[in-house]
């Protein structure tokens, strides 16, 4: 997948665990787990948006397209 | 949601109702009314068990039907209708409604080439073209299922 999703880099800037973050956001733990690891196949702009807000950032500072 | 349950529902009792109606007719009417037709007419008494096997066969052929769909009502119950699961039960259909073809082809050809009157071969050849629209069917049916089938696996993978 070209595209990359930043998370880590995001909690790390914030202190915030993945359980923390998985609560607020209303995610599963396993479905963090896969956005993590890049095994994500699409994500909704509801959970992108719910993501931008917990981590007030955008959803260019999670989202990183890379060539293949 | 709710006319959906009441279908499913009012769909197996009918389901359950047309299967014990096929194994009487299976056990108890066709054999003796071959019987009855072999003493009736002796010179056709050699058809009685061929003509007894196939219709059997027929008959067969729909209880497959019957137990697949209602297997498939199950998963439609379970929400799981668009999973590989149903896939195999939509494939004994086609296939069951093949077998029957295939044999009915067979008993079209016999008859139209040994029928003194065409009222017969007329009624055969009105099956068979029907049998061939329900076969063809469940064939598109089963295309559609399977397209449904991938859509919902990829919107389940959407986090």
């Amino acid at each position: 997948m070209p595209i990359i999703v930043r998370l880590d880099v995001e909690l790390a800037r914030r202190k915030m665990s993945v359980g923390e973050f998985a609560e607020r956001v209303g995610l599963t733990p396993a479905n963090v787990a896969v956005l993590k690891n890049g095994r994500a196949k699409a994500v909704r702009f509801a959970t992108l948006d719910a993501m931008c807000r917990v981590l007030e950032c955008q959803p260019g500072d999670l989202l990183e397209w890379v060539e293949d | 949601m709710i006319g959906e349950h009441r279908a499913v529902a009012a769909l197996r009792v009918f389901l359950a109702l047309l299967f014990g109606i096929l194994v009487l007719f299976q056990v108890m009417s066709l054999p003796g009314q071959f019987a009855h037709m072999a003493q009736e007419n002796p010179e056709m008494a050699y058809l009685r068990w061929p003509a007894t096997a196939v219709t059997v066969f027929w008959v067969l052929c729909a209880q497959v039907v019957i137990v697949c769909t209602w297997k498939l009502l199950t998963l439609v119950k379970k929400d799981r209708i668009f999973s590989a699961a149903s896939l195999g039960w939509v494939d004994a259909i086609v296939w069951a409604v093949a077998a029957a073809w295939a044999v009915l082809l067979g008993v079209f050809l016999f008859v139209g080439f040994n029928a003194d009157d065409p009222g017969l071969p007329l009624l055969l050849f009105l099956m068979l073209t029907g049998l061939t629209v329900l076969g063809l069917l469940m064939v598109v049916m089963r295309a559609l299922l399977r397209r449904a089938t991938i859509l919902r696996t990829d919107m389940e993978a959407v986090i």
